[in-house]
C-alpha cells in the first residue's frame, strides 16, 4: 500500500511514511519492469525490426529485367503509387470499405452491446460466448461459407428465384457489398465487446437520473449514454477500422480478382510480381493512412466531448 | 387533495409480491418517510412514484394528475439517488442545468435557476468542478440541487444519507429537513435507519414484506405500535411470550405472573421497552409489576447502560439505566428488582416477526 501520509500526522511520521512509500514504489517499479519486458521484447523483435527493414526496402530500386531489388535511396515507389490512378483507387476503395464497415458495426453493435451490458439474465456469460463464437471460425473459412451463400446459384439467389421474387440472379458475389457484409460479420464481435465492457461500467442509475430529470430515451442517449460510452466507441471503432483496412481473406475470396484492396495488393507485390520495394512502400502507405485516420478520429472526438 | 396519492398500489414479480396494496396520501409540503428493513418494498414503492416501475395494480396520482402509466420523463418528480448518480462527464453547473435544458428553458433562465439551486445547497463556488473532484457530501448536495432545480412536484430521496459518514449524516439530515421546510417541498424519503426516519419525518410509513404495517407520526409509532413488527422496528422492543389468562393478567412461558393493560384471553406477546423499566435494589412498590432477578450482563453505552436481567429461566429483560454519575450501578451477578406499570407493556398476537432485540 502506498498511502503516503495524512495531513494530521506529525512531520517526522509523515516523512517516514513517505520514505516507506518511496521504497515500496521502487519495488513496484522493479516488478512492473519484469512484467512488461517479455511482451516488449516480442513486439520489438517481431514488429519494430521488420518495420525498419521494410521501410528501408521501400526506398530501394526495383530492376524489372532481373526481378531484383537494388540498393538505393529513392522515393520512386511512393511516387509510383500516388501518380497511378489505379493504386489511388485501391486506397480510396479500401478506406471506403473500412469506414463503411466500421459505421455498420457501430450501428449494429451498440444496441447489442447495450443489451448484453444491461441484461440480468443468468445466461449472460453464454450470450457473451455467442458473440465471440464467430471468431472461432477464421475469416478465410467464413468467406468461403459466404461464397456458397452469395453465388449466382447460391442459397440467397436460389431461394429468391425459387420464390419467384426475382427472375435473374442478383449479383452479390464479387461486389463491394459482398466484401462489406463479409468484413462486417468478422469485425462485429470486436465492436460489441469493446462497447459492452464500457457500457457495463456506466451505472443504470445515471440513466434513470436523466429520465427523472425529464430526458426521453433519445435525449438520454445523446446527452448521457453516448458521451459516457465514448471510450468504448473509440476503442471499438479503431479496432474495426484497422481490421477493415487490413482485411485480406475476405476481399480476396468475396471480392474476386478484380476487386482490389490494400491488403491483397501488398501480398501481390511481394509474392506475385516479386517487387519488394513497391510492396514495402504500399505497406507503409496503408499503415500511415490507418494511423493518421485513427489519430484524427481520436482528436476530433476528444475536442468534441472533453471539456 | 393530496399532492401525491398512492391508491391500492401493488407490484408483483411472478409469485413474489414486492409491494402489496399500498395506499398513501402525502399532503402538500409534507415530509413522509418510508421505513423498513431491506426487501420490505419501500424502494419499489418509491420507484413506482418516480415511474421506473409500473405497478401491477393500483394508481399513482401526482399533483392532480394520474401518472400511473407515464414514463419517468413525463412526470415531474425530482429524485436523489443513493449513489447520487451524477453525470460524471458534466460539471456541477451542467448537472444542475440538465433537467432545465430538457424542459427547453431559455438560456438566461437556466443560468439563473442553476445559480439559485447551487446557492441553496451552498455550492455556488464549485459550479465549474466535475463530480469526481468533489467530496461525498458535496456530491450529495449537487444531486439535491439537480433535483430541486426542476421544481419537482415531489422530491424523492432514496437512502440519500447512507453513503455519508456518521457525523456528516447528522448535519445533512438537518440541512435537508430545513431546506424541505423552507421550500415547502412535498417529499418522500426511503430509509432503513429508524433514527434518520424519526428525526426527519412529518409522518412515517413502516413497511415489511411488501405491506404497510403502520402509518403515523413518531409518537404514534413509538407509543402505539400497531403490531409486534412495528414495536420491534421503531425504538427498541423486548418481547415476552405467554398468554393472557384474564384481562389484565399475563403469564409468561417462564411462569411469571404479570399485570398487563387489558387484553383478551389467549396466547399473546407482551412488548416492553428498556427505557420504560425501572430497576432497584429492593422491590419497587407503587409499580404494577415488581420482580426479582439476576443481572447477567451490562453494556455501558455512555449516556446510559443496558442492564440485562434474568427474571425466570426463559424470561430476560433489558433495562436501560441513565448514567447520572454517583449512584452505584448494579453489578453482574447481583440480585435486583425490575418493575414497570401495566400501561408500559403492550400486547400483541403471537407469531410473526422475530423480536429485533
Amino acid at each position: 500500500m502506498a498511502i503516503a501520509s495524512t495531513t494530521t500526522a506529525p512531520a517526522d511520521t509523515a516523512a517516514a511514511a513517505r520514505l516507506i512509500a518511496a521504497e515500496e514504489r521502487g519495488g513496484a517499479r522493479l516488478t512492473a519492469a519484469m512484467l512488461v519486458t517479455p511482451a516488449t521484447i516480442l513486439v520489438a523483435v517481431g514488429l519494430l525490426i521488420p518495420l525498419v527493414i521494410l521501410f528501408r526496402y521501400s526506398l530501394n530500386e526495383f530492376v524489372t529485367q532481373r526481378k531484383l531489388m537494388v540498393e538505393a535511396v529513392t522515393i520512386a515507389n511512393y511516387a509510383k503509387f500516388f501518380t497511378d490512378p489505379y493504386y489511388i483507387n485501391v486506397l480510396v476503395r479500401t478506406l471506403r470499405v473500412a469506414v463503411t464497415v466500421t459505421a455498420i458495426c457501430l450501428v449494429l453493435g451498440f444496441p447489442l452491446a447495450y443489451v448484453l451490458a444491461r441484461t440480468q439474465s443468468r445466461f449472460k456469460n453464454l450470450l457473451l460466448m455467442l458473440v465471440v463464437l464467430p471468431l472461432f471460425v477464421g475469416s478465410a473459412v467464413r468467406a468461403a461459407g459466404w461464397m456458397t451463400l452469395f453465388g449466382s446459384k447460391g442459397a440467397i439467389n436460389a431461394t429468391l428465384m425459387g420464390l419467384g421474387l426475382i427472375s435473374t440472379p442478383l449479383e452479390i458475389m464479387y461486389t463491394e457489398t459482398a466484401v462489406i457484409i463479409g468484413i462486417t460479420a468478422v469485425n462485429l464481435p470486436f465492436m460489441v465487446l469493446s462497447l459492452q465492457s464500457v457500457i457495463e461500467n456506466i451505472g443504470r442509475d445515471v440513466e434513470e437520473a436523466a429520465f427523472s430529470l425529464g430526458a426521453h430515451p433519445l435525449a438520454m442517449f445523446r446527452r448521457v449514454l453516448w458521451p459516457l460510452a465514448l471510450p468504448g466507441v473509440l476503442a471499438g471503432t479503431i479496432l474495426t477500422f484497422i481490421l477493415g483496412m487490413n482485411a485480406y481473406a475476405t476481399p480476396v475470396l468475396l471480392g474476386g480478382p478484380k476487386f482490389q484492396m490494400m491488403g491483397p495488393l501488398v501480398y501481390g507485390q511481394f509474392a506475385g510480381v516479386n517487387n519488394w520495394p513497391f510492396g514495402a512502400a504500399i505497406s507503409f502507405i496503408l499503415m500511415t493512412a490507418t494511423l493518421l485516420l485513427t489519430i484524427a478520429a481520436n482528436l476530433i472526438v476528444q475536442r468534441r466531448y472533453r471539456r | 387533495m393530496a399532492r401525491l396519492r398512492l391508491d391500492h398500489v401493488s407490484k408483483r414479480y411472478g409469485d413474489f409480491h414486492a409491494v402489496r396494496d399500498v395506499t398513501l396520501d402525502v399532503a402538500d409540503g409534507e415530509f413522509v418517510v418510508l421505513l423498513g428493513p431491506s426487501g420490505c418494498g419501500k424502494t419499489t414503492t418509491l420507484r413506482m412514484i418516480a415511474g421506473f416501475i409500473t405497478p401491477t395494480a393500483g394508481g399513482v396520482h401526482l399533483a392532480d394528475r394520474e401518472v400511473t402509466g407515464l414514463p419517468p420523463w413525463k412526470r415531474n418528480a425530482g429524485m436523489v439517488f443513493q449513489s447520487y448518480a451524477l453525470f460524471p462527464h458534466l460539471s456541477v453547473a451542467q448537472n444542475v442545468a440538465f433537467g432545465l435544458e430538457m424542459r427547453r428553458l431559455a438560456k438566461a433562465d437556466i443560468t439563473t435557476r442553476v445559480a439559485e439551486a447551487l446557492k441553496l445547497v451552498r455550492l455556488d463556488h464549485l459550479a465549474g468542478r466535475l463530480p469526481r473532484q468533489l467530496s461525498g457530501g458535496q456530491q450529495q448536495r449537487v444531486a439535491l440541487a439537480r433535483a430541486l432545480a426542476i421544481r419537482p412536484d415531489v422530491l424523492l430521496l432514496d437512502e440519500p444519507l447512507s453513503n455519508l459518514d456518521a457525523k456528516l449524516r447528522q448535519e445533512v439530515r438537518v440541512e435537508i429537513r430545513e431546506l424541505q421546510r423552507q421550500l415547502g417541498l412535498t417529499t418522500v424519503m426511503v430509509t432503513h435507519d429508524q433514527e434518520e426516519a424519526l428525526t426527519m419525518a412529518d409522518r412515517l410509513v413502516v413497511m415489511n414484506e411488501g405491506s404497510v404495517r403502520q402509518i403515523g407520526g413518531q409518537r404514534d409509532l413509538y407509543e402505539r405500535p400497531a403490531d409486534r413488527f412495528v414495536a420491534g422496528f421503531v425504538g427498541r422492543g423486548m418481547f415476552l411470550t405467554g398468554r393472557v389468562e384474564a384481562p389484565g393478567r399475563f403469564r409468561t412461558e417462564g411462569g411469571l405472573a404479570l399485570a398487563c393493560d387489558g387484553g383478551a384471553s389467549g396466547p399473546a406477546v407482551l412488548a416492553l421497552r428498556p427505557e420504560r423499566l425501572e430497576i432497584g435494589p429492593a422491590p419497587l412498590s407503587g409499580l404494577d409489576n415488581s420482580l426479582p432477578g439476576t443481572v447477567e450482563f451490562i453494556s455501558y453505552l455512555g449516556a446510559a447502560s443496558d442492564v440485562h436481567v434474568r427474571l425466570s429461566p426463559s424470561d430476560r429483560v433489558i433495562v436501560q439505566v441513565a448514567n447520572r454519575g454517583g449512584d452505584a450501578a448494579p453489578e453482574i451477578g447481583a440480585t435486583v428488582h425490575v418493575g414497570w406499570p401495566a400501561t408500559a407493556g403492550r400486547l400483541f398476537a403471537p407469531g410473526g416477526d422475530p423480536p429485533s432485540l
